[in-house]
C-alpha cells in the first residue's frame, strides 16, 4: 500500500522539508551574510593579538602566560613573523601589539604608533661545535658574511668551506647585524636564510662548518658562542658598551590602545616582570 | 515548473562558483602585483637574479630557476618510478599484492607535505651534507622530496589509464605469442601514452606548487645557482617565507607577481592536458 | 630466445621498481611512527597545552583547531560541491559552458596551495577585516577542496544506474524529486567516501592555513572568528621557530598524530559509508 503512494508521499515530504536544498540555501545565505558583515568588527574585547619579532617572542609569550594567569578572562595571543610583519600588521589594525627587535623606520611611522622599550638584547655570533675558531675580528666577521672569506682556513680555522646562516629580510636582528657588523652592506646571496632565531641555532648546530648569529637568549650547548673583537658576548660587556652588537627590544602599540592592551604593556614593564623574567635572558630596562 | 527552474538555477550557481573563484583569485593577485609589474618592470622582474628588497632589487629569476630545476629533478626521479610502479601494479604484480601496494600509494598521497619535508630535513639533508661536504640544503634535497610527493599522483593516474585500456588489447598481443614485456612495450605503452603524459604533467603541477616540504630543505638563499648542492629558493618557498614579513609596497607586490607566475603555470599545464586529451578523442 | 631474456629482465626491473616504491612508503611510515608514536600517545602531549619556552608542551589546542577547521570547511564546501555535482551530472549538457567549468575546476585543482593562502589573506583577513581566524581558513580551504569534492560527488552520482531515474520518473516524480529521493540517497555512500581525501588534505595543509587562521599557538578556538593554529601549520611553525628545547620531539609526535588522524578519518568514513549503504538497502526492502 505504502509503495503505491510513494510519489504522492514524497510530494508531501517535499512540502514539509527538503534538507539538501535548504542546506545549500543556508550556506549561500551564510556566505552572503558573512560577506555583508565583513565590515563590522569581530574582535572581542578581552583578546590581545601580538605578533612580530621572533627575538621578542619567548619574552612576549612568557609575559602573556603570566598575564593570563592573573585571571580576569584575558586572552593574549602571541605569534612570530618578524619585526616588519608585526609593524605592518599593527598599522593595518590586524593586531594590537607589534613586537620588534629594531626601531621604527621613518616610512613605517604613521604618527600613531607608540614605542615601548621592553628589554636590551645582545646578538651573539655562533658557530657549529666543529669549528675551531673562538674569536673573530670585526673585519673577519664582515668578510665572512659578505662572502669575501669562503674557507675557514682564511680566518685561522680548519680547511673547510664556510657556510653562512643569516636571518630573513624582515628580521630586526638581521637589520641590526647588517648595520653594525657589516657596515650596512648586504650579506652574501649564498647565505642560508632562516626565519627565526631558533632555526638559525638548529641549522648552525646541525650543519658542519656553519656560522650564524642569534639573540643571547637562544644560546645553548648545541652551538658555540664566539668572541667579537676579543670581547665575550656577555651582559656586562653590553651594558658598558664594550660589546657593540646590542639593541633594544620593543613593543609597539597604537597611540589609542584599548585598556586591556595598555594593561599588558604596563605589566611587561613592571619591576616584577622585568626583574624576574627579562633578566633571565636580557637586560632589564628599568 | 517554476520551482524546478529555480532549483536548476541554484545548482548552476554552485557549479559556476569554481569560475567565480578562479576569476576572483586572478583579479586579486593581478591587482596586488600591479605595482611590481609597473614599477619594477616586466623585464627586470623576470630577467634579474638580484633579489634584495631592502635595496630595491626585485629580480625573481633565481627563484624561477629554482622552481624549474627542482621540478625537473623531482620528475626525473619520480616519473619513471611512478610510471614503472603503475605498470608493475597493472601487469606484473600478483593481484593481492597490487591491491595492497595501491592502497599504500594512496596513503602516501595522504601524508602531509610538512611531514615529508621534516624527514627530508632531518634525514636527507644531513646525509647529502656528509657525502658532498656541503651544507646539504639545495636542489638535490628538494628534488628527492618532490619525487616522493609526485610518486602517488603519477602512479595513481597511470594505473587508471592502464586499467581503462580494453583487455582485448593485451590478450590479442599475448595470443599472438608476444612476451609480457613485448606486449607492454609495443601495445600497452603506445596505447596509454597520452594518459601517462597527462599523469606526468599533473605530477609536475604538484611539484611546482609544493611549498612547505621544499621550503624546509632548499636552504632559502637568494642566489641563482645551477649547482645541485647549493642553497637557493623556489617561487613557493620564497612566497611562504617572505609573505608574512613583507611590508606593503613593491616588496609585497612582487611576491604577488610570483603567485601570478604560479597561477599562469597552473593554467598552462591544464591547457596542455586539455590539448592532449582532445587529440586523443579526435 | 632474445625476447624471453628481455622479458625476464623487464620483469626483474618492474619488480624492483615496485619494491622501491613500497620501500619508500614503508620507510616513511616506519620513520614517522618510530620517532613519534611514543610521544603521540602520551596524554600530556595530545591533550596538553603547548609550551613556549620550556620542554614538555603538547598539541591539544592544535588538534581541536584542525578538527574544527575541517568541520567548518566541510560545512561550507560540501553543500556547494554537491549542488554543483548534481548540476554537472544531471542537468548540464556537454558543451561550451560545461567544458569551461571543467577547465576552471582543473585549474583550481592544480593551483598551488600557497596561492590560495595569500588569496585568503588578501580577501578574508585584510579586505574583509576578519583578521586571522578559523573562518578565513575554512573559506580558503573550501575553495582549495572544491574540485576534489565535486569530482568525488559527481562520480558517485553518475554511478547511480539510469534505471533508478527512469523508474522514479515513470512514477510521476519530476526531475528534482527524482534526484532528491532516488539519486542522492543511492549516491550518498560514494559521496561520503569521497570526502575522505579532502578532509585528509585539510588536516595536512599548512601553506594555505598559516596566513589565514594564523598561528596563535595558545588559543583553543571557540567561535569561527577566533584565530587558531591547526596541527600541520603548528608542525611547520615548531620547526621553523624552534623556540622550545624539545621541538624535535614535538614535531615528530605531531607528525604521528597527524597521520593517525588521517587514518582514522579514512577508516571511519568508509565504515560510515558501508553502514549507510546497508541501512538504505534495508529500507528499500521494507
Amino acid at each position: 500500500m505504502r509503495k503505491n503512494n510513494s510519489a504522492a508521499e514524497n510530494y508531501g515530504n517535499r512540502r514539509r522539508r527538503s534538507p539538501s536544498l535548504k542546506a545549500i540555501l543556508a550556506i549561500l545565505i551564510l556566505i552572503a551574510a558573512v560577506t555583508a558583515c565583513s565590515g563590522c568588527s569581530v574582535r572581542r574585547s578581552g583578546v590581545i593579538r601580538v605578533a612580530g619579532s621572533t627575538t621578542v617572542l619567548p619574552l612576549a609569550q612568557e609575559g602573556a602566560n603570566r598575564f593570563m594567569d592573573m585571571g580576569g578572562g584575558k586572552n593574549v595571543l602571541v605569534q612570530g613573523g618578524g619585526s616588519s610583519v608585526g609593524i605592518s600588521q599593527l598599522s593595518a589594525g590586524i593586531i594590537d601589539i607589534a613586537n620588534s627587535s629594531r626601531e621604527l623606520k621613518p616610512e613605517e611611522d604613521n604618527g600613531r604608533i607608540v614605542d615601548n622599550r621592553i628589554a636590551l638584547d645582545v646578538i651573539v655570533l655562533v658557530v657549529n661545535r666543529g669549528v675551531q675558531v673562538a674569536n673573530l675580528s670585526s673585519q673577519q666577521v664582515k668578510d665572512i658574511f659578505t662572502g669575501a672569506v669562503t674557507n675557514w682556513s682564511q680566518v685561522e680555522g680548519q680547511d673547510a668551506p664556510v657556510i653562512a646562516v643569516v636571518r630573513d629580510q624582515a628580521s630586526g636582528t638581521r637589520e641590526m647585524f647588517d648595520e653594525i657588523a657589516l657596515d650596512k652592506e648586504e650579506s652574501a646571496s649564498s647565505a642560508i636564510e632562516c626565519n627565526s632565531n631558533g632555526i638559525v641555532r638548529e641549522t648552525v648546530g646541525n650543519t658542519p662548518n656553519a656560522i650564524g648569529y642569534v639573540s643571547l637568549g637562544y644560546v645553548n650547548a648545541t652551538i658555540k658562542a664566539i668572541d667579537y673583537d676579543g670581547v665575550a658576548p656577555e651582559e656586562q660587556n653590553a651594558k658598558d658598551n664594550t660589546y657593540p652588537l646590542s639593541r633594544y627590544l620593543h613593543m609597539f602599540t597604537s597611540d589609542t590602545p584599548r585598556p586591556v592592551t595598555r594593561e599588558f604593556i604596563e605589566f611587561v614593564l613592571s619591576p616584577d616582570f622585568q626583574n624576574e623574567v627579562v633578566t633571565q635572558e636580557y637586560i632589564p630596562v628599568i | 515548473m517554476a520551482r524546478e527552474r529555480y532549483i536548476k538555477l541554484l545548482l548552476m550557481a554552485c557549479a559556476s562558483l569554481s569560475f567565480l573563484a578562479i576569476l576572483l583569485i586572478f583579479i586579486f593577485i593581478l591587482r596586488e602585483s600591479m605595482p611590481a609589474l609597473t614599477k619594477v618592470g616586466f623585464g627586470n622582474l623576470f630577467t634579474s637574479t638580484d633579489w634584495n628588497p631592502d635595496k630595491g632589487s626585485f629580480g625573481i629569476l633565481a627563484f624561477l630557476n629554482g622552481t624549474i630545476l627542482t621540478t625537473l629533478g623531482g620528475l626525473i626521479i619520480g616519473a619513471p618510478l611512478g610510471v614503472g610502479t603503475a605498470i608493475f601494479l597493472d601487469q606484473v604484480a600478483p593481484k593481492k599484492m597490487a591491491t595492497v601496494i595501491r592502497r599504500g600509494i594512496e596513503l602516501l598521497a595522504g601524508i602531509p607535505s610538512v611531514v615529508i619535508g621534516w624527514f627530508g630535513l632531518i634525514i636527507l639533508v644531513p646525509f647529502i651534507a656528509r657525502i658532498t661536504n656541503s651544507s646539504g640544503y639545495g636542489i638535490a634535497a628538494a628534488s628527492v622530496v618532490l619525487a616522493v610527493m609526485v610518486l602517488p599522483t603519477i602512479t595513481a593516474l597511470s594505473v587508471e589509464t592502464l586499467r581503462s585500456l580494453p583487455i582485448e588489447l593485451k590478450e590479442a598481443s599475448l595470443a599472438m605469442g608476444a612476451t609480457r614485456w613485448q606486449s607492454i612495450r609495443t601495445v600497452l605503452l603506445p596505447a596509454a601514452r597520452e594518459g601517462i603524459l597527462v599523469a606526468v604533467i599533473l605530477g609536475m603541477g604538484r611539484a611546482i606548487g609544493e611549498t612547505m616540504a621544499v621550503q624546509m630543505v632548499i636552504g632559502n638563499s637568494r642566489q641563482f645557482t645551477l649547482s645541485l648542492f647549493k642553497p637557493t629558493a623556489t617561487l613557493t618557498s620564497r612566497l611562504v617565507t617572505d609573505m608574512g614579513e613583507a611590508p606593503p609596497g613593491v616588496f609585497r607586490s612582487s611576491l604577488f607577481a610570483m603567485a601570478l607566475v604560479l597561477l599562469i603555470f597552473a593554467m598552462l599545464l591544464i591547457f596542455s592536458v586539455r590539448m592532449i586529451t582532445r587529440k586523443r578523442k579526435a | 630466445m632474445k625476447a624471453g631474456r628481455a622479458d625476464r629482465i623487464a620483469t626483474i626491473v618492474f619488480w624492483s621498481i615496485g619494491l622501491v616504491s613500497m620501500a619508500i612508503l614503508a620507510f616513511i611510515i616506519l620513520e614517522i611512527f618510530g620517532r613519534g608514536l611514543v610521544t603521540a600517545v602520551s596524554p600530556s602531549f595530545f591533550a596538553g597545552q603547548p609550551a613556549t619556552n620550556q620542554a614538555g608542551g603538547g598539541v591539544g589546542p592544535m588538534i581541536v583547531s584542525s578538527l574544527y577547521l575541517a568541520a567548518l570547511t566541510m560545512l561550507i564546501s560540501l553543500p556547494v560541491s554537491i549542488g554543483a555535482a548534481i548540476y554537472m551530472a544531471e542537468y548540464a549538457r556537454e558543451g561550451k559552458f560545461n567544458n569551461f567549468i571543467r577547465f576552471c575546476l582543473d585549474s583550481l585543482a592544480t593551483l598551488p596551495s600557497i596561492v590560495f593562502g595569500i588569496f585568503g589573506l588578501t580577501l578574508f583577513v585584510v579586505t574583509f577585516k576578519w583578521s586571522y581566524c578559523l573562518l578565513a581558513g575554512a573559506f580558503t580551504l573550501a575553495l582549495l577542496n572544491l574540485p576534489i569534492l565535486l569530482r568525488g560527488a559527481e562520480e558517485s552520482i553518475k554511478q547511480v544506474p539510469q534505471t533508478y531515474r527512469e523508474a522514479s520518473m515513470s512514477l510521476g516524480a519530476n526531475r528534482w524529486i527524482t534526484i532528491k529521493k532516488v539519486v542522492l540517497p543511492s549516491a550518498m555512500p560514494g559521496v561520503i567516501t569521497g570526502t575522505v581525501l579532502p578532509i585528509g588534505r585539510i588536516m595536512g595543509e599548512a601553506a594555505a592555513v598559516i596566513y589565514t587562521t594564523g598561528l596563535f599557538i595558545r588559543a583553543i578556538p571557540l567561535s569561527p572568528f577566533d584565530p587558531a593554529a591547526p596541527l600541520a601549520g603548528y608542525i611547520w611553525y615548531a620547526q621553523t621557530e624552534a623556540t622550545v628545547p624539545d621541538y624535535r620531539q614535538i614535531v615528530n609526535g605531531g607528525a604521528a598524530i597527524l597521520l593517525i588522524l588521517v587514518f582514522l578519518i579514512n577508516f571511519s568514513a568508509r565504515r560510515f559509508a558501508r553502514f549507510y549503504a546497508k541501512r538504505k538497502q534495508l529500507e528499500v526492502k521494507l
